[in-house]
């Protein structure tokens, strides 16, 4: 229960470190400010990701976003000599940008806490607390999580369940072998989703990122005359 | 453990962000980076639907395979808009969205 709680608060702390980093990207007026605050926040997002269980999407946000992405953009801020933007008094410029991002996210968080279910889990603050009294005085509390049933989708996550993924993957596992398994083969999973389901789709993808690189090519060169 | 709605606050943030450093922002080099931003906070919503949606504790894939997708193509995007941009500062010496007006004077 104390593990969990901790792996909790960690969420908390690392989605409050990407808001301020994307916060950063907005407000710092030099672009290479920004783009350092913006591969920050994808590595915290990245963290999410391997807290959510989906490792292999947290090594692509890190490699394709982290990585290659910022390292583009950086390359383009160098190469262009770009002076720090001047510093417009538009003040109603901001205001209306402000005002219709907070509408929108106004919107999110209302609907989000309307999901039937949203509001049943404990405050993971008041978790921690709890069993950090548990650990003092030795109490036998146990906090009650919330029922993951499919009514109540907006609550808590369901736990991850290894044994049910190793006969998805293999249907031909005993169920001894099925008990077994510890953890979820995350990447093979995916792997076969994309490679059947999706196949076509991915080739689509690779032609797309293709047809991405000429036209980059195609775009910056120096257009001769002759 | 966490309850989806709280990954949902996060990615809505997110994208709201990004949503003001597009509406606010004049470099539009910064405009881009907000605009993957937005796409960044896309997959967080995804990803989190992918395990509250799962029967028997298994994610449904069928979300991260789409999550993905949103990564292979905003790096294509990324390369092309790039290049637009270093296209327009060799046009206009400057990369400020105000500059693009020669249709308005």
């Amino acid at each position: 229960m104390f593990e969990s709680s901790l792996c909790q608060i960690l969420f908390y702390v690392l989605a409050a470190v990407a808001v301020l980093c994307a916060i950063g990207v907005v407000a710092y007026r030099n672009p290479v400010n920004s783009a350092m605050c913006m591969a920050m926040s994808f590595a915290m997002v990245a963290a999410i990701f391997f807290g959510m269980g989906a490792q292999f999407l947290g090594i692509v946000q890190l490699i394709v976003y982290a990585g290659a992405i910022l390292v583009l953009f950086l390359f383009v801020v160098m190469m262009l000599d770009i002076h720090d933007e001047r510093s417009s008094s538009n003040y109603v410029h901001a205001a209306v940008g402000v005002l219709v991002a907070g509408f929108f996210a106004g919107l999110v968080i209302n609907v989000s806490l309307g999901l039937p279910g949203a509001t049943d889990t404990p405050c993971p603050a008041k978790t921690l607390c709890s069993s950090f009294g548990e650990l003092l005085i030795g109490d036998a509390r146990t906090v009650s999580a919330a029922p993951a049933s499919a009514a109540q989708y907006g609550g808590a996550l369901p736990e991850l369940n290894a044994a049910a993924a190793a006969r998805l993957e293999n249907p031909a596992i005993s169920e001894a072998d099925a008990a077994k398994a510890t953890s979820i083969s995350d990447v093979k999973l995916l792997g076969k989703c994309l490679y059947t389901h999706y196949n076509i789709a991915f080739v689509i993808l690779s032609f797309a990122l293709l047809s991405g690189t000429v036209g980059a090519v195609a775009l910056a060169r120096k257009i001769r005359k002759d | 453990m966490i309850p989806l709605a709280h990954y949902l606050i996060l990615s809505g943030i997110l994208f709201s962000i990004g949503l003001a450093g597009v509406l606010i922002r004049k470099n539009i080099i910064v405009v881009f980076m907000c605009l993957e931003m937005m796409l960044t906070a896309a997959n967080v919503a995804l990803v989190a639907f992918s395990r509250a949606q799962g029967t028997a504790g298994v994610p449904v894939y069928d979300a991260q395979v789409l999550s993905l997708f949103i990564t292979g193509i905003a790096a294509a995007e990324v390369a092309i808009g790039l290049a637009l941009i270093v296209a327009m500062f060799r046009a206009r010496r400057t990369v400020e969205s105000t500059a693009l007006n020669s249709l308005k004077d």
